[in-house]
């Protein structure tokens, strides 16, 4: 389990991080989502031991992060970049030696990885004579050639092809399945939305929302229906229960009053229109992620 | 300690193989061949030819012994080296003789003139004049003979018996000895020293500019890209700047054992005298206290730059501090016990080439040797100390460089 407490980092006059907690539990892919500038990064560095929070602390398995830990951590920041003119195995093995395991050791696994991400025949390449996507395997590869505990991705997806996405994205479901902990940072919604089971959403320093997804979107969940029907449905709009609507071509998305039965709105609706579909709306991450930041701007 | 092996590993692999190593490998050797052999062939090389050389003496009394002492140096064929002749004519004003040789001097007939003004009387003295500054050596030689006529002449004036004149002056040469506590000796040479404490100079100073410019600019390539943050995320900034110092260090010592192989196959084969390397081991120490010395001081300063040009910028600082000595060098063998020497030779930037200087002109106390060497280990201690401070913060900071109020707060940290 790893646990961040309190976490606060100011660097100069600005409060990067502030009074920031979470907690992860292994076999659980995290997603730490928030606007650029939020604060994210300096939240890795931290927990990576780059940095010293200027408060709180953070945890793994009950003990403060330090250099012991170094081995068990997998890094691939939001960046990409390699010794661009070393060999692709050079490389690979290098970052093996830093994370402790022996040239023998490093072998094997470095060949395993570039088998089961198609790049065995670019080990003995130069790193430069690399496609940018082959380059990110490469770098991926680093990251979790040593099978770490505790892997963080700093924005894993950008840059990859659809199929690459879905390579790389098997291999950290593997990762979760085998009881790892994982932190994804990411600004895509979508992946984020399949992947993490657990979000924190910051926003300058601060942690604003957070959860389990499913928890977090039953919190957002406005009554929101969607409707398709056939008929003249413009008297809908004069209904009292009506907050808001959308109407597009035989369909439209409402949202109703607060705590007002879905059911009673149907009701109102079949006998002056045909339904054909009817159904309750939940929020797309990306709509929270976009309504939270907005109305923390609108609350300062 | 493993992880510093690991560093200093990758750091040694993938320099060796570095075209920048190459090129200091093989120029190196190059630029020293060419200081030590063409220093060796100006300063010793006999002339090819016989030099003809005017006297203008009104007297007559210097001609005759003059033309006697210098025609007796060679050249290689046996030939004389010098032919003397008389350009002094009876009732001729002085200003119509020297107009006249000076223009045979110019139309390239003869090689010098030399001068003899008030001849005959106390208030002698000789003057050289030639078309382009006179070979060194020439007038060395002239000049001994000159002095010498002048002492016999005056001796015969005092009435001195000509037997005991010709005992006194044919003494010879004096060879200079040095002589030290331990009643060891050395010949010294000018030449020689200088050569052979600017070979090992300008050869720390190569070694150093190359490697830590290679140091710059991988710490360059690696926080440009966040490189950086992958490394410290595997192991800790003391860790990697150990590693870093280490590897280079292990490059550095690789580049020297293949000079000390070229140099000694010189040294055997007579290219290179081996006066060179009678103060090798002494010279090696601070060689090698010199080398340690630079690089941690290039690492901590090194991790403070982002950009290639920054780096370039800052590699061209700290040549300029190791060029430093190699100015200082010529005043310094002319006169090694000036002040400024000596502090200079306990001022950590300049300590290692002074006293590779130093140790080539002379003998130094065993107890200043003792305390320099203390001096130069305190002070790696103290850089690597500094430069670990410098190094945590700098890799980590982007955009411009830190201002020096900022470097002592980080060092404070």
């Amino acid at each position: 389990m790893l646990i961040i407490k309190n976490l606060r980092k100011e660097f100069k006059n600005v409060v990067a991080v502030d009074n920031l907690s979470f907690s992860i539990e292994k076999g659980k892919i995290f997603g730490l989502l928030g606007p650029n500038g939020a604060g994210k990064t300096t939240t890795i560095r931290v927990i990576l031991n780059i940095i010293k929070p200027s408060s709180g602390e953070v945890t793994f398995n009950g003990e403060v992060i330090d250099k012991k830990y170094y081995d068990i951590i997998g890094y691939l920041p939001e960046e990409r970049g390699l010794y661009r003119n070393q060999r692709v195995i050079d490389v690979i093995l290098y970052f093996a030696s830093l994370k402790n395991l022996s040239r023998h050791e490093a072998l094997t696994k470095a060949n395993y990885w570039l088998d089961r991400m198609g790049m065995q025949k670019y080990s003995s390449k130069r790193v430069r004579e690399l496609s940018k996507g082959s380059q990110q395997k490469v770098q991926f590869i680093t990251a979790v050639l040593h099978n770490p505990e505790l892997l963080i991705l700093d924005e894993p997806f950008t840059g990859f092809d659809p199929i690459n996405q879905q390579l790389i994205k098997e291999v950290i479901l593997s990762f979760a399945r085998e009881g790892r902990i994982i932190i994804l940072s990411t600004h895509q919604m979508e992946t984020a939305e399949k992947l993490c089971s657990d979000i924190l959403l910051i926003n300058e320093g601060k942690g604003v929302c957070s959860g389990s997804l499913s928890s977090i979107k039953k919190r957002f969940a406005a009554n929101n229906v969607k409707i398709e029907f056939e008929g003249d449905a413009s008297f809908i709009s004069s209904l009292p229960m009506i907050e808001s609507i959308d109407f597009y071509n035989n369909c439209a998305e409402v949202q109703l009053a607060e705590n007002y039965q879905p059911n009673l709105f149907l009701k109102s609706l079949i006998e002056k229109i045909t339904i054909k579909h009817f159904s309750i709306i939940e929020p797309t991450l990306n709509k929270i992620f976009i309504d939270v930041i907005k109305e923390n701007h609108t609350n300062k | 300690m493993k992880k510093i092996f690991a560093v200093a590993r990758w750091e040694f692999v993938e320099k060796i193989k570095t075209r920048t190593f190459l090129i200091s490998l093989i120029i190196s050797p190059l630029i020293i061949i060419l200081f030590t052999i063409g220093g060796q062939l100006i300063s010793s090389q006999e002339n090819d030819y016989t030099k003809t050389i005017g006297v203008i003496d009104t007297s007559g009394i210097y001609f005759f012994p003059l033309k006697t002492k210098t025609e007796q140096y060679t050249i290689d064929n046996q030939q004389p080296a010098y032919m003397v002749v008389n350009l002094a004519k009876k009732n001729q004003p002085i200003d119509k003789l020297l107009a006249a040789s000076d223009s045979l001097i110019i139309r390239g007939v003869i090689n010098g003139v030399l001068h003899i003004k008030n001849s005959g009387t106390d208030s002698v003295s000789a003057e050289f004049r030639s078309k382009a500054a006179a070979n060194f050596k020439d007038v060395r030689r002239l000049e001994q003979a000159y002095n010498e006529i002048t002492t016999i002449i005056a001796l015969e004036r005092a009435g001195i018996n000509p037997e005991l004149i010709n005992k006194i002056t044919s003494a010879s040469n004096i060879v200079q000895v040095q002589i030290s506590e331990a009643g060891e000796e050395k010949k010294t040479d000018f030449i020689t020293t200088f050569f052979s404490s600017i070979i090992f100079i300008l050869m720390l100073m190569t070694l150093v500019i190359s490697s830590g410019g290679m140091l710059i600019r991988s710490l360059v390539e690696e926080k440009s890209n966040k490189l950086i943050d992958i490394i410290i995320s595997s192991c800790t900034p003391d860790e990697l700047l150990a590693g870093k110092i280490f590897g280079l260090s292990l490059l550095g010592f690789v580049q020297i054992l293949i000079w000390a192989v070229i140099g000694i196959l010189l040294t055997n084969s007579a290219l290179i005298s081996a006066d060179i390397f009678s103060n090798i081991f002494m010279i090696l120490i601070f060689f090698v206290l010199g080398f340690i010395f630079y690089t941690s001081l290039f690492v901590g300063i090194g991790s403070i730059v982002s950009t290639e040009q920054e780096a370039q910028q800052i590699t061209g600082y700290l040549s300029m501090i190791l060029v430093l000595p190699v100015i200082l060098a010529i005043p310094a063998i002319e006169n090694p016990d000036t002040m400024i020497v000596k502090i200079l030779s306990y001022f950590p930037l300049t300590l290692p080439t002074i006293m590779m200087l130093r140790l080539n002109l002379g003998i130094i106390p065993s107890t200043e040797i003792a305390l320099s060497i203390i001096l130069m280990l305190l002070s790696i201690y103290l850089t690597i100390f500094i430069s670990a401070r410098i190094f945590r913060i700098g890799i980590l900071s982007h955009g411009k460089m830190p201002s020096l109020k900022e470097l002592i707060k980080w060092i404070k940290e």
